[in-house]
């Protein structure tokens, strides 16, 4: 959304898909399959400041599994 | 596509080393004289890899790499994927303080260098010197196959925040690229030249174009290298796949592509790309196909592609249309898709897709966005903030939705070079614009506000310490307050159309040339540089200049006296008192009678 901040007063919402990766969509839009409402709406911002606090580990779910079952066999 | 023969999805790794096995006698890597079969190179890669695992190097890790070209260079790549970490390739040349700050961003804990190198990896960063790693009994190899969605490099490229962001970019984004791929339809004959840094994606290609297709990689020798010598490499090794990035295609494409038979595809891109030059380098290569590549690091190194069949006699080159594996979108600012002929931003999807930026959980949420458009679910779409159209089939590259922009080749925000002058004391504010000219391209332009002027020597030496030389500005103009537009915010558009020709405040006093030679060099700088005057103990590099500019200056040397001034000698002679003497003792004959064979 290459609509400068400054600029951009839509309502947005968190979003996270099956990986939980997350990221932003436009508040009054369908969210895409298999994409889901993650409940945080707001500016633009605000969606962005919440996702830097929960999106703690970037790595996609299935490949955060593997890892984990590797390192176990691993030991 | 994006698979190995079998259909089966595969990792960098795991494919280089099917191609070991099955036709090791091929020659993989040629460095000058030294050349290393497929064999050799996966033992070679295997030897450093004992090592990393040796140091407790595991799945997942990133581990750094400062190194010069070499076979040890590609070696040391091939060994961090073989223990299934992922590189974080630097540009040694980059400040001290900024691989510091990479390494440490990228939390690495070993890197592989060399000795000239070593004193980049401090703290407590470990340090294996891959030349000199023996095939001693060290720590034990995964056995494992890696996983597509494994990380296979993090390439860090310019953040409008002031800090640089690490784009993670996984196997199958890499193999999508260099397997199945009409852009470049590599195959066990073809010869790739590597002469792009590695800290930048460009070279993603170069490299694995080849090794994972069986072919050879031929390995330019360390530091620059002009155009001419350049192109003496193509035609000595062979090279039937080079990949040059605009501005040095430009200079490759003045110089003369003559008797280079071997060559049967020219990509260019990173940046516009000039038509005229374009259709010379069709004209000269009968047999050879000219293609633009286009695409951002977030994107694995090419997105579109357009290969230029006739003559563009004046129109813009496209960008053409998504390479194979890759989805393009042009979308409003609603995200939805825009009609035929009108400016969208380009949106990229696919198998390219990189996995985001390093720990920037809120930077890649907001460039990296749910697909509506994708078959699958779930998937994501990359905004590349390139504003592009369609025209007659093809992709039209527009500019830029926001301040990004290309200095030779590299991409730049304007935001992180005025972040670093903000940064300095005595600088209260700052605006860096890009400049287009007519010679070298395009140029950063700094104004600053403080108390009073700055010695131009004195900015560039302190953002010299933390920034790689093509976020160096060109020129530096003091102003007690930048203009402002209506709204109270800076002027942009003013300060881009403000050009400053005065010589800047270097180190050297100014002294005027002597002899007709140094005055005929000055008129050149002068001319090349859009400086005046220029003194002939001024230093190129201070003025402003950089490679691309030298490369004109020893054109036009070469044009003027017939002879070929070498970009390492100019470097070493940086001005114009000691390059006069470097031009008279290359002609082999005292200055004047230079200057009497020219009259």
């Amino acid at each position: 959304m290459s609509t400068s901040d400054d600029d951009d007063t839509r309502t947005y919402a968190v979003v996270l898909n099956d990986e939980e990766q997350y990221s932003i969509w436009p508040g009054d839009k369908d969210i895409p399959a298999g994409w889901r409402a993650e409940g945080t709406r707001g500016a633009k911002a605000d969606c962005l400041a919440h996702i830097d606090e929960v999106w703690t580990d970037m790595r996609p779910l299935s490949l955060r599994r593997k890892m984990a079952a590797d390192a176990e066999a691993a030991s | 596509m994006g698979t190995a023969d079998d259909g089966t999805v595969t990792t960098v790794y795991d494919r280089f080393a099917d191609i070991a096995r099955t036709t090791p006698e091929a020659t993989a890597v040629v460095f000058g004289d030294e050349r290393l079969s497929y064999g050799d190179l996966s033992a070679r890669a295997d030897e450093i890899a004992g090592h990393l695992a040796a140091e407790g190097v595991r799945a997942g890790d990133l581990v750094g790499v400062l190194l010069d070209r070499s076979a040890h260079l590609i070696a040391s790549l091939l060994a961090v994927l073989r223990v299934r970490a992922a590189y974080v390739a630097l540009d040694p040349r980059d400040p001290p303080e900024r691989i510091a700050a990479l390494l440490a961003d990228a939390g690495v804990r070993v890197a592989l260098t060399e000795r000239a190198h070593r004193d980049l990896v401090g703290g407590d960063v470990i340090a294996l010197l891959a030349p000199e790693l023996d095939s001693a009994p060290t720590g034990d190899l995964p056995v494992r196959q890696g996983d597509p969605a494994d990380l296979a490099y993090l390439a860090y490229t310019s953040g409008s925040t002031g800090t640089p962001k690490g784009v993670c970019v996984p196997h199958r984004a890499i193999v999508r690229l260099v397997l199945g791929q009409e852009l470049v339809a590599a195959r066990r004959t073809d010869v790739f030249l590597q002469y792009a840094p590695v800290a930048f994606d460009a070279s993603t290609l170069e490299i694995w174009g080849p090794l994972l297709n069986g072919g050879t990689l031929v390995v330019a020798p360390p530091g620059e290298l002009g155009p001419a010598e350049l192109v003496e490499l193509v035609r000595r090794e062979r090279v039937t796949v080079l990949w040059l990035t605009a501005g040095l295609f430009h200079q490759v494409v003045d110089e003369g592509l003559t008797d280079l038979p071997a060559l049967r595809r020219l990509i260019a891109g990173g940046d516009v790309l000039s038509a005229a030059h374009v259709d010379r380098a069709v004209a000269a290569l009968p047999d050879c196909v000219v293609v633009n590549g286009y695409g951002p690091t977030e994107n694995t190194t090419f997105t579109c592609w357009h290969p230029v069949r006739a003559p563009l006699a004046g129109r813009d080159v496209p960008i053409g249309l998504p390479v194979n594996g890759t989805e393009v979108y042009l979308l409003d600012d609603d995200l939805r898709p825009v009609a035929d002929g009108t400016v969208g931003t380009l949106h990229a999807a696919g198998a390219g897709l990189a996995r985001g930026y390093l720990n920037r959980p809120s930077l890649t949420a907001q460039r990296f966005l749910p697909n509506p458009f994708a078959t699958s679910r779930g998937a994501l779409m990359y905004d590349t903030g390139d504003l592009a159209r369609w025209h007659d089939g093809v992709l039209e590259f527009v500019g830029r939705a926001d301040g990004q922009v290309k200095v030779r080749g590299y991409r730049v925000e304007p935001g992180e070079v005025e972040a670093a002058l903000r940064g300095l004391a005595d600088v209260r504010n700052a605006v860096v614009v890009a400049q287009d000219h007519s010679v070298g391209g395009r140029r950063l332009a700094a104004f600053y506000e403080s108390e009073f002027a700055i010695p131009s020597s004195e900015l560039r030496r302190s953002l010299s310490a933390t920034l790689p030389g093509y976020l160096v500005p060109a020129t530096f103009t003091w102003l007690e307050s930048l203009p402002l537009t209506a709204v109270g915010k800076a002027d942009r558009a003013a300060l881009a159309a403000r050009r400053n020709r005065q010589r800047p405040d270097i180190g050297s006093d100014y002294r005027a040339p002597t002899t007709r030679l140094e005055s005929w060099l000055a008129g050149l700088w002068q001319e090349v540089m859009e400086i005046d005057p220029v003194g002939v103990d001024d230093d190129f590099f201070e003025l402003g200049g950089h490679s691309l500019l030298a490369t004109r200056v020893t054109s036009e040397i070469a044009s003027e006296f017939d002879v070929f001034v070498r970009a390492r000698t100019f470097y070493e002679n940086p001005t114009i008192a000691e390059l006069a003497v470097q031009v008279a003792a290359l002609a082999d004959a005292p200055a004047a009678d230079v200057e009497e064979a020219r009259a």
